[in-house]
This record gives structure tokens, C-alpha cells and sequence, in this order.
């Protein structure tokens, strides 16, 4: 990713922001998600319009709408392949995904270890409130076993999909969590995530104000919240992140749990050596049926 | 001498009957004869029991034919598990491997007296000449040859070039192999000779591929330069071909994880700016339907093929079929109008693929192309193309003046708004498959989905007064007409032939383009007709309902609709159109003249 293309400065965070009035409730997680999302735009300072944001449905899906990037509010669960899509047609795109926990780990769960192994330069922001709140309040892949909700009214009989542990065993190299009660924090992984060469993966716990519980609201994550950084953790050791990440849902660690020092080669850098090797070797496109010629 | 030769072949996976096929049809191709060969197989991975039918005439054809003229046998277990793909008839002349210890009075064809019975010791020959009886394939080349008068010389060339691999020895032996063959006909001549006449237009050298290829081919001369897909039977060979040519062109392909996410990856293309791809069969077609409908309402051009077989669900996947129609037109959710095209042969194939990207782009509509498995795996030869007479569309882009206060979705006379991608100043959007106003943000309006509704739909309205892409034949005053689409078109215009042969006053008529349905084409094709047929391979006859839908159809016009896997013979329809040509002629007999005193 080119990310310096502009003078730094250029660009501040409401360049970023549209005037469309986002439909989240008043308390919203995803309003602190938005707003770091800008912040982390400006830090890189890429013009809006050579910025791709692809989002799925879901009430956090709306989020490309409130920037000013070209936004791709697609169908549920399909975000990760349009954004492949576009960022192969155009390498020099950044490209962005963002959507919830159900559409990234439910009906889109096939389409996140393709893109990590695939490993195409894009930033994946998960917003993961441990509920379906567009559909008003139904069991999502990340509640916890025996929640009441309007779908399991006697309570859940699932273990919840662990996000951060299924993107690391899938091989993700960069993998990072954050939350809108640590504003700075929050865009400071998006941020890296955008410069990281390759796929990023960041969890947000982003509450759901109206049918969250009361323990996954910003103010209780304020008190139980721990930074990687200041427990010493190093973002290079992949066992040692995969080892916290087992606290995902008792613990909420926020920062870099990994990021792969060597990180493997891009699909977009395979398709461009392929271009520069094969490119024009081939017969003129208005001459292209002279292949079927036999001989 | 004879102008047409269908010849059917069978043996068992290692016997190489579709090698043996390969070089016929390359040394007819090579010799300026038109054919088309068709490959069957068991439905073993590898091995189990094979097959090929070869067509190889002196003039265009349209169609496999029907019951073969020379059927070979290398055993006869094997070949009788093709029964209604190789039928035998009282022309055929039967040549079989003789170990096979079956008299010449006794074949296993119940109820077939064929014209000549001739036992050959075709694994001997091989193993004399060769050493190994794995050269069987090559002596029933040099049988061929022999008997009918393909030309050696091209059966060679394609026998050389199959082998050369293997080495100079290997190509020495098949040669000798190939000798033996051509002497034993000559030895053994047939009772009435059968030799193949020269092409009736001399021996210009025809292109020879199949229609997946074709397809393939024709997407990057159109300027297609992203393909996602998924493998599916029968359309894979689309996705091998561009996965090795669609570089050299700048593009780039995406073998994707599912069928959803093949289709997911052409949207996100065509949002950035790309002529995209993606190709499927039946099943692939279920799963892509909801990103059709994204296409739609986000009015982002895209192609996708979808190569007919069997279905529901898994059905025949090798076997051809027309039952996908009704999926293509209709299965989107919401009222989501697109374009869908259809080839009628592997020529065909070429126009209908760059007029479906043209479409594609011009209107900003996703738009189906509907082969079959028949046109797309099945080779044929075909007279040279001239590209420089195709025209290439671009999408329309915003200028200068249109980038300033931008709206993508703006609502013009036409129905069409240019068009911005990520990268262009100015031109940033949102697009959703969401409803939306003229700037693209969400709406829950229903004043604006009307209004949006009705955009999408008017933009397409002018497909309808495309007349080429309608095949028009025969009589225009004909009373009875046929109206057939995809390769059963082929089957179609030589029933239509033999028609004419038979003195029948017929008319032909082959939509390329099955939606939206052009009424008026139809309606003035209709103006003389009182009886006719819509034959297609599906079982419910869905063009047959399809028409009724939008087209006032004369009463008499009837449905000649079968379940794939069951060929649609061109004498079973002209019987059909000579009993309803009869049976016209005989009410009007009878019908009781007004009383005009």
C-alpha cells in the first residue's frame, strides 16, 4: 500500500466524514468506531476517493455511508469477496471491510480464512456487540452459551465462535482488538492495520445500547479494559497471542495481539509479477480465435 | 459418395475413442469439412466406459444428426451403455472388434438390421504392428480412412501431434497401425461405397473449438479483464482457459471459495471499473441469485454464464439441458428485470458473449448468458470470424461537468447515468443494495423505489427492438412456424431443411435474446402462423411458458418439449410439423364455405 501519497496533514478527519446522518441508536458503539475510522483515514491522508469501503448489512454496515470514501453497502455476509474483487482490479485502492460479528462470523464465516490466506492488502474491522441489533435483538456467533434473547427465550445452547482465536489459527499476520472506550487506542490499531502490508484483522467491541448486556457497555468495558502494549506482550510471538486471545469473552485486551514479522507475499504482489512476465505475450485480442487454428 | 457422415464410437476409458475422435475432427477441420464431435463418458472419474459422435459433412450443420452411418464397437458392453446417444438404424454400417466373438447376423441390437456388419480384428492389428493392442484406436483410423476417404494425410497430422510426446518411435508404430487399417478397407470394400465428397467451398482450414472456449476467448476480446468463479461441471474449461490467457490481456481471475463469493468478487470488479466475469452451471446459478439481484438495484455491469445440464438440484451434471430459463429470467427477488442471452452453436457462441458484455456495460445490468452443456463441450469447426465487424461498448463515465455535484444514480430520459469508480475525483458514491435516491443514499421512499423501480426497468426497454439478435428463416408467409433457442436451434434449422425438402411450408424463428421479451418480433413472426412448435430440452417447455407470459401465441402453436439427456431428433419434428400441415389442410376441406348468396 502506498500510503504516502499526499503531504501529511492535508487531510483531516471530517474530510472523511459524509452528511448522512447515521440511523445507529444514541449511545452506539459504532458512533466511536466511525469517528476513529476518520482519525485513522487523516493519519494516512489517502484522498477519499482512491478509498474503497465495503460493508455487508448490519447496523455497523451502514458505516460506509458516513464517509466519503466510495462506499459498497453490499448484501449480508459479502463484503469480504467484493473487496477482493475490487482490491485486485485495482491494487492501488485502499481498500476497507467493516461489518458486524454475525456477518462476518455467521452468514459470512466462509468467506474470512479465504481472505487471510489470500492475504490481499485490506483492513477488516469486525464490530462484534454479541448480538443481532438490526433484526431487534437475536442470538449472533459471539453470544455467550445460555444468553435470553428474542430468538432463545430458554437461553442458548451454543458456545460462542472466538474471533480472535479463528483468525489467528487461519493464519491471519495481523491481528488487533480495540474498543470506542479507548478512542486513541481504537485508532491507533486501525491505523496500523491500514499501513500492515497485507490482511488486517481488527475486533471491535463496539456495545449495543439496546439489546447489549449491561456488562458490554462502554462504561464497564472502561473498568475491566488492559492494553497488550503495557502488559508487555510482543506482537511477534503468534503462540503468546493465541494464548490471550483464549480470554476473548472474560477478558478484554486491547492492542496488537499479532503481527507477523515476515508476513507472506500478496495475492495483488502475485498478480502483478504475473503481469509483468506474461503481459502482451499473447496474440493481439481482434486475433485472439487464431490460437484455435489447427495445425 | 456422401455429403454427411455421422460416425459414433465406444470402448472402454483406456481405449482412446476420444483421441481417436480428436484426430478426425482435426483432419476435418484441417480439410475444410464442417463437423462437430460430442464426448460421453460413464461417470467415472477415470476410466469406466467412453464415447464420441462425430459429425463431418461437405456443407454447414447445425446439429449432431441422428442415427449414426458408421457405429464402431471396440466392445460391445460398452457401447450399448450409449444406446440413445449412438442409435443404429438400417443405414449404419457396424464395425466392431471381432474378438468380441459376436456373428455378424447376431449383434446385440434388438430390432436393427444394419446395412453392413464387419467384424475387424482391430486389438490383433494393433499388437502386430505396434507390439501393444494400445494402438487399437489408430487401426480404427486407418479403418476410417479407408472406407470413407477422410483424408489421410490430416488423420496424420492429428495422430503426430497427439503423439509426439511419446516420441519418434511411438509416432513410426501408430503410422504402421494407421497403414494396417487403411489396407484392411481396401481389402474388405464396402458393399456400396461410401466416400466422403470434398467441401463444398474447397478446403479453407476452419477454426476448431468448443463453445466454453469460444466463450472464454470471446470475454477477452470484448475487454474482460476479471474473472471469479468456482468449479462446477459443465463450465469449468471457462475458468482453465482464462486462468492462463486472461494475464497476457492485464486481466486478472479469482478461482473463489464458493459461488457466491465468485459472482461477490465480479461486483467488487465491476464497482472498480472492470469489464467481470463469472461462469457457472445450474446449482451455481441458485447460489448466485442474490447477488444478481445487487447487481441490479447497485446497476453494476456484469456477465455471467450459466452452462445448462441436468437439474434440479445436481440432476445430470454431464447431460445437456434448456431447464435453467425460468432461473434466469425470473429468480431474483424484488422486480429485477435482466437481460438474458442465449448461443445457439459454438459459432454463435463468439457474437452472443461480446453482445452480452456490450449489454452488460451499455445498460449497467447484469446479464446471463444461457449455454448449454451440448454447445459448450462439444468441438466444433468454424469458418474464420472477422473481429473488426464486432463493436466494443464502453460504460458510460461522467465527464467533467456531470463530476460536479455528482449523482450516480441520476435519473435521465434514458434510464442510464454515468458512471464513477473509486479512483475518479469527484465521482465518490455510495453504492448499496439498499434502495436509494438519485444521489445513492438509503431510502425507505416509496415514491423513489417507484421511481427507481421504473429507471432500472426503461433502461432495458430498448433490447426489445434488437432484431438481430433473432434468427429468422424460411417462408415469411408460412403457416406453421418453429421457434427453438440454444444448440436445439441446430436440431431446429435441419428439421427445418428437411421440411423445405418435404415440400412443408415452414418458418424458423431463434431468439439469441430470451429476455426482455421482445413482443414485437415474435407478434410480426406470428402474423401468418395458425400452428407451430417451441421445441427446447426442458421438461415443463419454459420459453413455450415464457412466451405465453408476454406473447399472444396463435392456438395451434404447441410445445415439443423433452427432459434433457433425451435428443430432440430433426425427423420427429418435421414429423410433427407434417401432421399439423396435414391436418390444416383437412379441416380446411371439411370446413363448411359461408353462405355468401
Amino acid at each position: 500500500m502506498s500510503t504516502a501519497a499526499k503531504p501529511l496533514g492535508l487531510y483531516v478527519a471530517k474530510d472523511y466524514r459524509s452528511d448522512l446522518k447515521p440511523i445507529w441508536c444514541p449511545g452506539c458503539g459504532d458512533f466511536g468506531v466511525v469517528t476513529a475510522i476518520y482519525r485513522a483515514l487523516a493519519a494516512i491522508g489517502r484522498p477519499p476517493h482512491e478509498i474503497a469501503f465495503v460493508s455487508g448489512i448490519g447496523c455497523s454496515s451502514r458505516i460506509p455511508g458516513y464517509t466519503t470514501a466510495y462506499g459498497f453497502n453490499s448484501v449480508h455476509g459479502r463484503a469480504l469477496p467484493i473487496a477482493q474483487g475490487i482490491k485486485i482490479a485495482n491494487p492501488d485502492l485502499l481498500v476497507l471491510v467493516a461489518g458486524g460479528d454475525g456477518d462476518g462470523f455467521s452468514i459470512g464465516g466462509n468467506h474470512v480464512p479465504h481472505a487471510i490466506r489470500r492475504n490481499l492488502d485490506i483492513t477488516y474491522i469486525v464490530m462484534d456487540n454479541q448480538i443481532y441489533g438490526l433484526t431487534k435483538g437475536q442470538l449472533s456467533p459471539t453470544s455467550s452459551r445460555g444468553l435470553k434473547t428474542a430468538s432463545s427465550q430458554m437461553g442458548s445452547l451454543e458456545d460462542p465462535v472466538n474471533p480472535l482465536l479463528y483468525v489467528l489459527g487461519y493464519g491471519a499476520s495481523f491481528v488487533a482488538q480495540g474498543t470506542p472506550g479507548d478512542m486513541e487506542g481504537l485508532a491507533a490499531v486501525i491505523e496500523e492495520g491500514i499501513r500492515f502490508p497485507g490482511f488486517a484483522f481488527i475486533n471491535v467491541q463496539s456495545p449495543c445500547v439496546t439489546y447489549g448486556l449491561p456488562d458490554s457497555q462502554l462504561k464497564a468495558q472502561k473498568e475491566i479494559m488492559q492494553s497488550l502494549k503495557q502488559l508487555g506482550h510482543d506482537p511477534s510471538n503468534r503462540l503468546r497471542a493465541m494464548d490471550l486471545a483464549q480470554d476473548y469473552g472474560t477478558k478484554l485486551y486491547t492492542g496488537v495481539f499479532y503481527r507477523n514479522p515476515n508476513p507472506p507475499p500478496t495475492y495483488e504482489a502475485g498478480v502483478r509479477e504475473r503481469h509483468e512476465a506474461l503481459m502482451g505475450t499473447g496474440p493481439a485480442r481482434e486475433d485472439i480465435l487464431q490460437m484455435f487454428i489447427p495445425h | 459418395m456422401t455429403n454427411d457422415l455421422v460416425i459414433g464410437m465406444a470402448g472402454s476409458g483406456g481405449d482412446g475413442i476420444v483421441a481417436a475422435g480428436e484426430s478426425l475432427i482435426t483432419a476435418a477441420a484441417l480439410g475444410g469439412y464442417h463437423a462437430i464431435m460430442t464426448k460421453s463418458f460413464g461417470s467415472q472419474i477415470r476410466g469406466g466406459e467412453s464415447s464420441c459422435r462425430l459429425r463431418i459433412a461437405t456443407r454447414p450443420i447445425y446439429s449432431t444428426g441422428g442415427t449414426l452411418d458408421v457405429a464402431v464397437a471396440l466392445n460391445w458392453e460398452d457401447f450399448l451403455k450409449f444406446g440413445a446417444e449412438l442409435p443404429v438404424g438400417g443405414h449404419t454400417v457396424v464395425i466392431y472388434e471381432s474378438k468380441t466373438g459376436v456373428q455378424p447376423d447376431r449383434l446385440p441390437l434388438p430390432g436393427v438390421r444394419p446395412a453392413a456388419s464387419l467384424p475387424v480384428p482391430i486389438g490383433d492389428m494393433a499388437k502386430s504392428m505396434t507390439g501393444t493392442d494400445r494402438a487399437k484406436n489408430t487401426v480404427v483410423l486407418g479403418l476410417l480412412a479407408g472406407w470413407f476417404g477422410i483424408t489421410h494425410e490430416g488423420i496424420l497430422a492429428g495422430i503426430r501431434k497427439r503423439l509426439e510426446k511419446k516420441g519418434a518411435e511411438v509416432v513410426e508404430a501408430n503410422k504402421r497401425a494407421f497403414d494396417a487399417g487403411v489396407e484392411y478397407a481396401e481389402q474388405h470394400p464396402l458393399a456400396s461405397a461410401r466416400t466422403m465428397a470434398l467441401p463444398a467451398e474447397g478446403k479453407q482450414v476452419k477454426l476448431l473449438v468448443d463453445g466454453n472456449e469460444m466463450c472464454a476467448a470471446a470475454a477477452i476480446f470484448a475487454g474482460c479483464e476479471f474473472f471469479g468463479g468456482y468449479p462446477i461441471t459443465p463450465s469449468s474449461e471457462i475458468m482453465h482457459y482464462l486462468s492462463r490467457e486472461i494475464w497476457k490481456y492485464g486481466g486478472s481471475m479469482l478461482q473463489a471459495e464458493d459461488e457466491i463469493a465468485g459472482i461477490g468478487a465480479v461486483v467488487g470488479a465491476s464497482f472498480a471499473g472492470k469489464k467481470a466475469l463469472t461462469a457457472t452451471s445450474g446449482p451455481g446459478l441458485s447460489l448466485k441469485t442474490e447477488i444478481l439481484g445487487l447487481a441490479t438495484i447497485a446497476e453494476l455491469p456484469l456477465v455471467c454464464v450459466d452452462v445448462q445440464r441436468g437439474g434440479p438440484s445436481t440432476g445430470i451434471p454431464t447431460k445437456s439441458e434448456q431447464s435453467d430459463l425460468f432461473a434466469a429470467v425470473f429468480s431474483a427477488h424484488g422486480d429485477a428485470p435482466r437481460p438474458v442471452l442465449a448461443p445457439m452453436s459454438v459459432a454463435d457462441t463468439f457474437p452472443v458473449t461480446v453482445e452480452a458484455f456490450n449489454i452488460a456495460e451499455y445498460y449497467q445490468t447484469p446479464v446471463i448468458i444461457l449455454s448449454d452443456q451440448d454447445i459448450a463441450q462439444r468441438k466444433e469447426t468454424v469458418d474464420p470470424i472477422d473481429t473488426k465487424r464486432f463493436r466494443v461498448i464502453e460504460r458510460r463515465r461522467p465527464n467533467e461537468t456531470e463530476l460536479v455535484e455528482y449523482d450516480r444514480f441520476r435519473l435521465t430520459e434514458s434510464g442510464i447515468s454515468p458512471i464513477s469508480h473509486p479512483g475518479m475525483k469527484n465521482g465518490n458514491y455510495l453504492a448499496s443494495g439498499i434502495e436509494h435516491n438519485e444521489h445513492g443514499a438509503p431510502t425507505a421512499s416509496g415514491e423513489m423505489h417507484s421511481r427507481m423501480n421504473e429507471k432500472r426497468l426503461r433502461k432495458l426497454a430498448p433490447l426489445k427492438r434488437r432484431r438481430d439478435l433473432f434468427l429468422v428463416q424460411g417462408d415469411p408467409d408460412a403457416p406453421v412456424a418453429l421457434i427453438a433457442w440454444g444448440s436445439v436451434a441446430g436440431v431446429a434449422m435441419e428439421a427445418l431443411e428437411l421440411a423445405h425438402e418435404q415440400g412443408l411450408k415452414v418458418k424458423l424463428l431463434v431468439p439469441k435474446l430470451l429476455y426482455p421479451v421482445a413482443e414485437a418480433v415474435y407478434q410480426d413472426f406470428l402474423a401468418s402462423v395458425k400452428r407451430g412448435l417451441v421445441v427446447e430440452q426442458s421438461h415443463q417447455g419454459q420459453l413455450f411458458r415464457t412466451l405465453r407470459m408476454f406473447v399472444d401465441l396463435p392456438g395451434g402453436m404447441e410445445s415439443l418439449a423433452k427432459s434433457g439427456s433425451n435428443p430432440i431428433l430433426a425427423s420427429e419434428i418435421v414429423d410433427r410439423l407434417r401432421a399439423m400441415a396435414l391436418g390444416m389442410q383437412r379441416k380446411r376441406a371439411y370446413e363448411p364455405q359461408p353462405d355468401l348468396g
